[in-house]
């Protein structure tokens, strides 16, 4: 078996016990990228020091340096994270030259744990997406079907998971952009809790909303890399002040007595048929093995698609509103004054698909309009909110579907902006009431494309969502998370 | 519901292009449709009691960027400043 197959845990082991050195292993990604990038388009940068850097934690390991479980692990950062002296482009024209002078505060334990930063992944322009195509750059394709996508907007992340060219990444999740792609690729994909990863130096889309979180092949993967980017961060206002405890050290996948939640509307009539399945055969798998479950109703899930655009649209459209072409990123050739230059300048700058979330958050906001749309949508999310806290007295744990189907193909939705939206229909109230959760795959569909499962947590049952799903993959003999097509390089191997 | 599309966009310092404009319009309305299905929640939008900010204290901090490094991504620098047209006559 390659390095590449390997997940972070155990690969941690073995260069822990010198079984395999840093170099080894980067070296065996950098291959895996040469073989397959040119047909997965996971990345938008590559670092080039990526050896370098791998070399440098060999050498401090032959010196006896104490290092992190996590030195030396291979990890693609997603490219709308700030890292200082890479470029950020958040996959936008209007950044495409952008290099950040610092770094994102997650970019800080990743660093002094010696991870190999392999590059940036490709993702929907500014994380506005499901599937990874409106990035300026080039889609990104799945690695187990190449002409579907692998959902979005960490679509690279993700496709870098199941294609080999990192062992593990970073994403961020405003209304599924880790969960869904994990789904659609076959990976596990975590959203922390909203304020327990700083969010400093993530280039913000809906700041309400927004997370940084993970993807890796394995929950232990998910568990030893929150563990280490999680904690307090005074340069940003919203995170949480609280004592955090190492999830990986106290893994524990015992699913006796756990109460698993099931809500009837996340398996309603959008949802397919085989998705629907696949999680209920998980659910009974874990209620065979001593949980129990239990049906549960949280009404207000109708209109979370609504609410998370209004509230994501309008906070967008205060964010966004900094790219002007003035102190960074693009800026239009020929302009006949300031407005003409910021008119100019947005609309060369962003795609279509950022204008409509632009504009939307504009006129939601917008006077005579706010009362109807952004003050009442803020009413329903706390009132999705309340739902949830009452649905947790219950139970521990609440098992849906990730995603209402399978990877869709490249080209199927892009045309039709409702059709998109609905692909991020059983993860926004996650979001919008600021909870953790965990999608593990669970099963194929008939066209052999991977389906999730979704483990969502109360406020900071970090350690519970993962333990549950810790505890279904251990039943279920671990995720076979890479396609054999791409293990042996692709197409043209 | 009819969007005013060129209006929202003076507004959002955005310009869309004569050609897209048809496009651009039918999918606002679209979106718009679906997202005004709204139940009417007959409360007061309070502030979240349960999780207040924790407030920086009021101390000046230091720069900790040159400013070459910060103009280094600017599109247009001219003795050190950004050059932008000119906005008064």
């Amino acid at each position: 078996m390659k390095l590449i197959n390997k997940n972070a845990a155990e690969l941690s082991e073995m260069l822990q016990a010198k079984q395999c050195s840093a170099v080894e292993l980067t070296q065996e990604v950098l291959t895996q990228m040469d073989a397959v990038e040119s047909q997965v388009g996971a990345y938008v940068t590559r670092c080039e020091d990526a050896l370098e850097q791998a070399k440098q934690v060999d050498n401090a390991r032959v010196a006896g340096e104490k290092l992190h479980p996590l030195a030396g692990i291979p990890i693609g950062i997603k490219d709308n994270i700030s890292t200082r002296g890479i470029r950020t482009s958040c996959s936008s024209r209007i950044l495409e030259n952008y290099v950040p002078p610092f770094d994102a505060t997650v970019m800080k334990p990743i660093r002094d744990a010696k991870m190999v930063i392999l590059g940036k992944m490709n993702m929907d322009e500014f994380a506005m997406g499901s599937s990874t195509e409106t990035s300026y750059f080039h889609p990104t394709h799945n690695p187990h079907n190449l002409d579907c996508v692998p959902g979005g907007s960490s679509g690279g992340s993700a496709a870098a998971i199941a294609a080999g060219e990192a062992i593990l990444t970073l994403g961020s999740d405003t209304g599924g952009s880790i969960r869904q792609p994990a789904s659609l690729c076959g990976v596990v994909g975590l959203k922390p809790t909203y304020g327990s990863v700083s969010r400093y130096g993530l280039v913000a889309f809906a700041s309400s909303l927004d997370q940084i979180g993970l993807l890796g092949k394995s929950v232990k993967d998910a568990a030893m890399l929150q563990s280490l980017i999680q904690g307090h961060d005074k340069m940003d206002a919203t995170s949480s002040y609280r004592t955090y405890t190492n999830l990986y050290e106290n893994l524990n996948g015992d699913v006796k007595g756990l109460r698993i939640g099931v809500p009837k509307e996340y398996f309603g009539a959008g949802v397919d048929a085989q998705v629907k399945d696949a999680v209920w055969k998980g659910i009974r798998l874990l209620e065979q093995n001593g949980a129990s479950v239990k049906e549960i109703s949280l009404p207000s899930t109708e209109y979370a698609i609504n609410t998370y655009y209004i509230i994501a649209s309008a906070e967008a459209s205060s964010n966004l509103a900094r790219f002007d072409g003035v102190r960074y990123g693009y800026r239009a050739q020929s302009y006949t004054d300031l407005t003409d230059m910021y008119e100019k300048t947005r609309s060369e700058g962003f795609g279509d698909e950022v204008k409509r979330r632009i504009m939307l958050g504009t006129f939601v906001l917008s006077s005579g309009f706010y009362d109807a749309y952004y003050k009442k949508a803020k009413l329903v999310q706390r009132r999705i909110g309340q739902e949830f806290t009452v649905a947790f007295q219950d139970c521990d744990v609440i098992v849906t579907p990730t995603a209402p189907s399978a990877a869709f193909r490249i080209g199927e939705n892009i045309g039709d902006p409702l059709k998109m939206y609905y692909s991020d229909v059983c993860t926004v109230t996650v979001n919008i009431a600021g909870l953790p959760a965990i999608s593990v795959p669970c099963g194929k569909s008939e066209m052999g494309l991977p389906l999730g499962m979704q483990f969502v947590g109360n406020a900071f049952a970090e350690q519970t969502i993962l333990n549950a799903a810790y505890g279904y993959e251990r039943l279920v003999g671990g995720f076979s998370v890479m396609p054999e097509s791409i293990c042996a390089g692709g197409k043209n191997a | 519901m009819k969007i005013d599309i060129p209006h929202i966009a003076k507004l959002s310092r955005l310009w869309i292009e004569p050609e897209k404009m048809e496009k651009f319009e039918t999918d606002m309305a679209a979106i718009v449709d679906m997202v005004e299905h709204l139940p009417d929640v007959d409360e007061a939008l309070t502030l979240d009691a349960k999780h207040p900010m924790q407030l920086r204290e009021d101390v000046a901090v230091e720069h900790k960027f040159r400013r070459e490094e910060m103009l280094a991504n600017a599109p247009e620098v001219q003795s050190g400043c950004l050059v932008v047209p000119k906005t008064v006559e």
